[in-house]
């Protein structure tokens, strides 16, 4: 029995044209829909206490996403997931929730993604030659791209948040990229970027089909974790 | 759809549908599919409880499935016709030209662009005598719909009034006729017997020299000489929606509507609502309590908003408040109360009611002066304004919105100067005000273009022309430039005098709408597509004069080309009205005594309530 948790939950094809903040909406009031006792915080605009790891951009699916939230009430941790997923529209799923007890923010606390990127090339081109090209953009110092910030576009160097990457080729034309990247509020690299990085910098004429996050790590005295093993930490 | 188009347009979650509460049928066990069209973008669309309540009353038949379209913003419109995509409703992905029917609601005049548009879209002929067997019936309804003339060539029979009931004997008729075997005019005859559906086909109108109308005759029999608008009598017993749909993109109105009664009891001469929605017909406290709880249960919304025309004219406002506030207080709900006439009483009551920033309050006098107040019958004075906005900076507001018109009948630059000093007045008289509170407001003062409408007693009324208008925004711009505490904003003139025309057209506008369409002419309302040299030229091509619509003062013995509807006011009551206008005198409300409008006929509501006691 808990009062505050965290949780995982994916997001399938459905509900991947939703913006970050429409994801915070669904949220929001499937927790009022739940009858589930939610904790405010104080003040002129109570909101509901509900933390979510890493925002999630438009077209990304994913089944690592990991949110903490505080009750008014002492709950089980499968009490919870089964009363909320009664109230959550299909497509958003909690899988897993456990008590939590660490004081430090989630958003703080996250500090890599994993990605699966399937997509497909113009050319036909071998495993070896897609390894050799991926070897040489990451033999680089530096790999610059195009980032959208407040102040508008600025040239990038997005080399250290390249963890690593692996493309297998799954037919013709068709590979399937796993990359490791930065992510957190500290430091983040967003899979759609490193896709624009990859075509410029090896020349190929890539197509993306889709982006899923596989994964999210805490980080830990330089171990990566699952965020709900830290949960207690 | 696929990411091929949706991650190219913005808020792609607007095309996928499969909203919360989206209703979900199988269209092979349904008789009748019909699709609800709002002809502007979603975020608008989905704030419309119009539509959230007749998607509710159809969806409720096991027969029908009523599902929504809106219209496409531009990116999305441009990648449909790239890929030869029609436009599709979001709860099954279907074209609208495969369903039966195809409604659109006219909520504003410079929506009507885009019917056209989104008729095209759909795979149905824009122009009704080009339809076939087999096409979609389009109808529609909405308060434009008073005067249908100028979409008469597009759209094959409308509903005036109120829809909750007469869908319903639209729907059975459809079934009676599918069976039936009978041609597509044998429907329209159908339902142009039932009341409150006019069928522009089976009316001709002949016209005079001058251009004005002459006649408007049906040209078959057994349907009515004049179409009589529905309404519903009685608000309790009607179906409200509280399972309604909750949209995953912001929308303009994101939140629960209550509707606490319809019509108004002002009367003010220039608003169109106040007329076409009479008599006043009020829902119980109860009853709205009772739907406001099972709305939050059934949607998660975090906000309840009290709707109507004038929240301060509810006769059960302080118990529905007392009850709704301990509710929503405990429930973590915020409750906003819109269009409230400040007082002691409803300031506490805001106060009480949503616990967020107190940052901007908005009063409507409308006019400058108390003399155009009168005019326009707007029964609010000088001192009442005054009291009210001290109320409001002495409870903590430091910001207030005024909102006025400019180019109401009679108008002169005097009363026009009189909204910079009405201004100037609240400030001075704010400054005497105890502790800091006066000395930091900030008033806005905002006009927008005053358009005559039907079934108003401004419909004779010449709109002031464009020229005029602009030069009295300068005046009045120049008049407030040096003074930092107050801000002007006003409305493009050139975009209400094309709503003027549209307004009072008859049908040789939709010739115009046509031919604006073609030069691709769309979201009329937002400044970021309206074009007014297209409509121009749109005008010089059909060789119709905008003013001859827009400026113009009618004759009372004029037949204007709405008289064949018959929204249950009449044109005697208007007529006297307008009349009094001129004198600048002042009719009473409904709650004080009945000014035998017409719309006692209908034996409802306030026309055969107890009064309030003066």
């Amino acid at each position: 029995m808990a009062k505050s948790l965290r949780f995982r939950f994916s997001r399938g094809e459905g509900l991947k044209y939703l913006a970050h903040l429409d994801i915070l909406r669904v949220f929001e009031r499937a927790l009022k829909r739940s009858g589930l006792n939610v904790s405010y915080t104080q003040g002129f605009n109570p909101r509901q206490r509900l933390v979510f790891g890493l925002p999630m951009s438009i077209g990304l699916t994913s089944e690592a996403e990991y949110a903490d939230i505080v009750l008014e009430e002492d709950v089980t941790p499968e009490y919870f997931i089964e009363t909320l997923n009664r109230s959550l529209p299909e497509g958003i799923r909690l899988h897993e929730a456990v008590e939590l007890n660490n004081k430090e923010n989630i958003m703080n606390q996250i500090a890599a993604a994993r990605y699966i990127v399937p997509f497909e090339t113009s050319e036909d081109i071998s495993q070896e030659e897609m390894e050799n090209l991926i070897y040489r953009m990451l033999s680089k110092e530096e790999i610059l791209v195009e980032k959208k910030t407040k102040k508008g576009m600025r040239q990038t160097n997005i080399r250290q948040m390249i963890y690593s990457i692996s493309a297998t080729k799954k037919g013709s034309g068709i590979f399937e990229l796993e990359a490791f990247l930065s992510a957190g509020a500290e430091s983040n690299l967003r899979a759609d970027l490193l896709m624009e990085a990859i075509k410029k910098e090896t020349g190929l004429d890539i197509r993306v089909i889709s982006i899923h996050r596989k994964a999210l790590y805490a980080s830990t005295f330089n171990e990566w974790k699952n965020p709900l093993e830290v949960a207690n930490a | 759809m696929d990411d091929s188009i949706l991650l190219k347009v913005e808020k792609p979650a607007k095309y996928t549908g499969n909203e919360w509460n989206m209703v979900k049928k199988n269209p092979e066990n349904v008789d009748v599919r019909f699709a609800f069209c709002f002809p502007d973008d979603y975020e608008i669309g989905m704030s419309h409880l119009g539509m959230k309540i007749l998607y509710h009353v159809l969806n409720k038949r096991e027969d029908t499935y009523c599902e929504r379209c809106f219209a496409p913003w531009a990116d999305m419109e441009a990648l449909l016709k790239e890929k030869g995509l029609p436009l599709y409703t979001l709860e099954t992905y279907t074209p609208l030209s495969e369903f039966d029917l195809v409604g659109f609601t006219l909520q504003y005049e410079m929506s009507f662009t885009n019917i056209l548009n989104m008729l095209n879209l759909g795979g149905i002929p824009v122009l009704a005598k080009d339809r076939k067997e087999g096409d979609p019936f389009v109808l529609a309804g909405g308060p434009c719909a008073c005067n249908p003339e100028p979409l008469a060539d597009f759209i094959d029979f409308f509903v005036i009034g109120e829809g909750e009931e007469v869908i319903n004997e639209i729907i059975d008729e459809y079934k009676d006729w599918k069976k039936s075997g009978e041609n597509r005019e044998q429907f329209l005859m159908r339902v142009a017997r039932i009341e409150g559906v006019y069928v522009p086909s089976f009316y001709d109108v002949s016209y005079n020299q001058d251009g004005t109308v002459k006649e408007i005759r049906p040209n078959i029999s057994g349907i009515p000489e004049k179409v009589k608008r529905r309404i519903i009598k009685d608000m309790d017993s009607v179906d409200f929606p509280d399972d309604i749909i909750v949209p995953y993109v912001g929308t303009v109105h994101d939140r629960i509507m209550l509707e606490l009664f319809r019509g108004c009891i002002r009367g003010c001469r220039f608003c169109q609502a106040g007329f076409i929605y009479r008599p006043v017909r009020e829902k119980s406290p109860e009853k709205l309590l009772e739907q406001a709880k099972s709305s939050v249960k059934k949607t998660g919304y975090e906000e309840i908003s009290l709707v109507s025309l004038s929240t301060s004219d509810y006769s059960g406002l302080f118990d529905l408040c007392n009850n709704l506030i301990e509710y929503t207080e405990k429930e973590k709900v915020s409750l906003s109360l819109p269009s409230l006439r400040v007082d002691n009483f409803t300031l506490g009551l805001m106060e009480k009611a949503s616990k967020v920033r107190k940052s901007g309050l908005t009063f409507a006098p409308e006019a400058g002066t108390q003399r155009l107040r009168d005019v326009i019958n707007k029964g609010v004075t000088e001192e009442d304004l005054l009291a009210s906005v001290k109320l409001a900076v002495a409870g903590g507001w430091n910001s207030v919105k005024l909102y006025f018109m400019i180019g109401l009948p009679t108008e002169t630059m005097e009363d026009v100067y009189g909204i910079a000093d009405l201004g100037i007045k609240l400030i001075e008289s704010c400054r005497t005000l105890p502790g800091d509170a006066g000395k930091s407001l900030k008033i806005t003062l905002s006009t927008s273009c005053f358009v005559p409408k039907p079934f108003t007693p401004f419909q004779w009324e010449p709109m002031d022309t464009m020229e005029s208008l602009m030069e009295k925004q300068h005046n009045l711009k120049d008049r407030i430039r040096k003074l930092t505490r107050i801000t002007y904003n006003y409305h493009d003139a050139k975009l209400s005098m094309l709503e003027a025309v549209l307004a009072r057209g008859d049908r040789k506008v939709g010739r115009v709408i046509y031919t604006a369409w073609k030069k691709g002419c769309k979201f009329d309302g937002w400044d970021e597509f309206f074009s007014f040299d297209k409509w121009m030229e749109a005008f010089r091509e059909e060789g119709i004069d905008p003013m001859f619509y827009a400026n113009r003062r009618r004759e009372f013995s004029e037949v204007l080309p709405w008289d064949h509807i018959d929204m249950g006011i009449s044109k005697a009551f208007l007529q006297k009205e307008c009349e009094k206008a001129h004198e600048g005198d002042l009719t009473r409300n409904c709650a004080v005594g009945c000014s035998l409008c017409g719309a006692q006929d209908y034996k409802t509501g306030i026309c055969v309530r107890t009064r309030r006691s003066v």
